[in-house]
């Protein structure tokens, strides 16, 4: 008897038909944009009879370790609290958690130059910070700020400071407190060099991130940055011409060492004399802690030199705050913590002040919160690698005069690729202080700004 | 005579088969549907879907978060008149040059040597030439960052002791391109080398005795035999090593991060930094845009390399 058949079209019509409607539901579901805009706003602050459990990342290493410690103090305050503190990759795990709002922590830290691209996964935390506002380095309240929203709870400050050999200046009949003006620097590096021909006394950068980084405090320094409030590239002023034609003035004339932040053949130069002048941020005070054993006890900090006679002494280089996601479970419990850490004297004495990992504080930055950056209150011990000097007093000295600045822009980090990249063939002597201005404004204009 | 008729049969024992279910009644025609259901769902899950949804994609603004724009063909446009991603395929292009030819030439050379029966310690050189293919890339490519350090590496200290001038590696423009090659050369040779000499053992002994009767000696056998026949073998490896070197990612990623100054920063290291911007949408157009490249490449090199009878 024969078969009855279905036709063999019609089965294959059916089951594309089938396969187009399994795809079409899941590809709604997930396009692209479907989620609200409006940011959400954290406004409730649980009292001491806070109860519950956070989870917060942090960066691994002796932060995470300092970090560990200060929650310790964090736990004894609000015993009703659990907080599961991790060690995670931050920058490669974070972002990618926000964007599919999965498995994501309560709390974390995070650079200040990549909240901003962010936003709109964190919590608008103004109300919060409100109080402490008034208190607050205006640049750190800038960097985390978002079309006039805070997404970021200040934490560290890293003022740019002047390190210098002490015996190396004093050699070269150079006084360090003399060195008011980049001119000055200019010739004090002139003056070391004519001490000893092999010397190259003025450190730059090699790595184009972080010499773009550098190039930004000296910025901050006079009140500017890469972007202005509304996103707008503002390179081609008279601030960065200003910085581009000093670093290239030093460069023609010999004065400068071309090396990667602290890697082998920077600290053999930093070591051997070669260099002496390294100008930047107050997390270089790890350098004669703990890699330059020959040269530890040399160096000494100074503010640094001002680009006009009278003019702010100091600009910050890269910095740190705490976002709370906003889809985390227990947001209200994750500020609560963040609000110890950072305006609470207990908690930034437990983060700054001397504890197992460091004995005498953390010196790699200042806390943001003003009230705990008092010059006469320290929360760090005087260094002895730096022949006993009083860094807090400098630093926070310094920090005091950090001009504000304007938000980062979500792109700043792909800005390396031109501006960081020009900025490398300047300190190579290939390019001049215009062309970088109008290669990398030309490029971050086309592939950044008219693309966000 | 009388044609022969064919008439139906009524015979009324014949009884008429139960009715059947329509699923019995289909169920010889579905069977091997059901049976590759499995490879189609999974295809359809992690093939398709993926490849639609980035085509979608791919025609938004998309940044991972907010409301996707549809742009139309503005990211392709706007890819095909950028300096950056024209750059990135000229850096692949001069690594292929710098790749594909030295391997299947050096794969070859070292394939007819591991072929022959007489070569003593053939076994550890067969180890010797794959090791480099099943260790980890990004260990190996943490050793390169040691040995070809400017001040401190290896290698420069060896032609220090020659008397030769210390190269930066890493970080000259001239010099980046050609360590990251010979990165790639050292890993992948040993795949080029497991497929020529699978070719090479595919063809029969007696062609070869057949052509020494005949008085054709070594050299002549080689152009003549080896080569035609092993064509196809030669083809899949360009075909395959077209695609690595185009779509090469992790030795710029974790060697030279792309520097200095984009001069490695290879297609598939470009995509991959649309994505860690979050344009996602740009990564996504990139993405075909590459697939069309690679397939145009491929189909050229397949031509190419085809004998004339086939």
């Amino acid at each position: 008897m024969p078969q009855p058949t279905v036709p063999r079209r019609r089965v294959l019509r059916g089951a594309l038909g089938a396969g187009a409607l399994a795809l079409a539901g899941p590809l709604a579901a997930c396009a692209p944009g479907s989620s609200s805009s409006e940011p959400r706003k954290l406004t409730g602050t649980p009292g001491a009879s806070a109860k519950g459990e956070i989870t917060i990342w942090n960066r691994s290493g002796d932060l995470f370790k300092v970090f560990d410690k200060a929650i310790d103090a964090f736990r004894k305050a609000y015993p009703n609290v659990k907080v599961n503190h991790q060690a995670v990759d931050i920058d490669a795990k974070l972002a990618n958690t926000l964007i599919t709002g999965t498995d994501l922590p309560d709390g974390s830290f995070w650079d200040d130059a990549k909240i901003g691209s962010q936003a709109e996964h964190l919590y608008d935390l103004t109300d919060l910070i409100a109080p402490y506002r008034e208190q607050t380095s205006a640049y750190k309240l800038s960097v985390n700020t978002v079309d006039g929203r805070i997404y970021g709870v200040p934490w560290d400050l890293d003022p740019g400071l002047l390190w210098y050999r002490e015996d190396l200046l004093e050699d070269a009949g150079v006084d360090p407190a003399g060195l008011k003006t980049y001119d000055d620097l200019l010739a004090a590096a002139r003056a070391l060099k004519e001490k000893n021909s092999s010397a190259r006394p003025i450190h730059m950068e090699k790595d184009p991130f972080l010499g773009q980084l550098w190039l930004e405090m000296l910025a901050n320094q006079q009140g500017t940055s890469l972007a202005d409030a509304d996103g707008k590239v503002r390179l081609d002023s008279k601030e960065y011409r200003t910085i581009l034609t000093w670093i290239r003035d030093a460069v023609d004339d010999g004065l400068v060492t071309h090396g990667e932040y602290l890697k082998q053949a920077d600290l053999a130069a930093l070591e051997n004399g070669q260099q002496a002048l390294v100008p930047w941020a107050v997390w270089w005070s790890f350098a004669p802690q703990q890699l330059l054993k020959k040269t530890k006890g040399k160096w000494r900090a100074a503010p640094l030199p001002a680009w006009t006679p009278g003019g702010a002494r100091s600009g910050a280089m890269g910095g740190s705050s705490f976002i709370i996601p906003a889809k985390a479970k227990n947001p209200e419990l994750a500020w609560l913590l963040y609000e110890f850490l950072c305006f609470k004297q207990p908690g930034y004495t437990a983060v700054y002040g001397p504890s197992s990992v460091y004995p005498g504080g953390l010196t790699t930055s200042v806390p943001s919160y003003t009230p705990a950056r008092r010059a006469d209150k320290p929360l760090f011990q005087p260094v002895a690698a730096l022949g006993g000097q009083d860094l807090w007093k400098v630093a926070v000295d310094a920090a005091a005069t950090i001009p504000a600045a304007a938000p980062i822009p979500a792109w700043w980090t792909k800005s390396v690729d031109y501006l960081g990249n020009n900025l490398q063939r300047l300190m190579e002597g290939g390019m001049r202080p215009d062309d970088v201005i109008d290669d990398s404004t030309r490029k971050i204009q086309r592939n950044l700004v008219d693309r966000a | 005579m009388t044609p022969a008729t064919l008439t139906p049969v009524h015979s009324e024992r014949t009884v008429p088969a139960p009715p059947r279910s329509r699923f019995r009644r289909r169920g010889p025609f579905l069977t091997p549907y059901v049976f590759v259901a499995p490879f189609y769902v999974v295809f359809a899950t992690f093939g398709l879907y993926p490849l639609v949804y980035a085509l979608q994609l791919s025609f938004t603004n998309w940044k991972g978060a907010g409301e996707a724009r549809f742009i139309g063909l503005d990211n392709y446009t706007y890819l095909l008149t950028s300096e950056e991603f024209w750059s990135s395929l000229g850096n692949s292009a001069v690594m292929w040059l710098l790749i594909v030819p030295v391997q299947i030439v050096g794969g070859l050379a070292a394939a007819v040597l591991l072929a022959n029966a007489r070569l003593r310690l053939r076994g550890m050189f067969r180890v010797a030439f794959i090791a480099p293919f099943v260790t980890p890339l990004v260990a190996m490519a943490q050793v390169w960052i040691v040995a070809f350090d400017k001040d401190y590496g290896l290698v420069n200290h060896l032609l220090g002791l020659v008397g030769l001038p210390h190269v930066d590696w890493l970080a000259s423009t001239a010099w980046a391109k050609p360590t990251l090659a010979l990165l790639f050369l050292w890993k992948t040779t040993g795949f080029a080398i497991i497929i020529l000499l699978a070719g090479l053992q595919a063809v029969p002994a007696d062609v070869y005795e057949a052509a020494a009767l005949d008085g054709a000696s070594r050299q002549r056998q080689f152009w003549s035999l080896t080569l035609p026949l092993v064509r196809r073998s030669i083809a899949f490896l360009v075909v395959v090593q077209t695609l690595a070197v185009f779509q090469m990612f992790a030795e710029p990623f974790v060697v030279t991060k792309g520097g200095p100054y984009g001069s490695t920063t290879t297609g598939g290291l470009y995509l991959y930094n649309h994505i860690t911007a979050s344009d996602l949408g740009t990564g996504a157009a990139n993405s075909f845009l590459l697939v069309l490249l690679v397939f145009a490449l491929s189909l050229l090199s397949v031509r190419l390399l085809r004998s004339r009878d086939e």
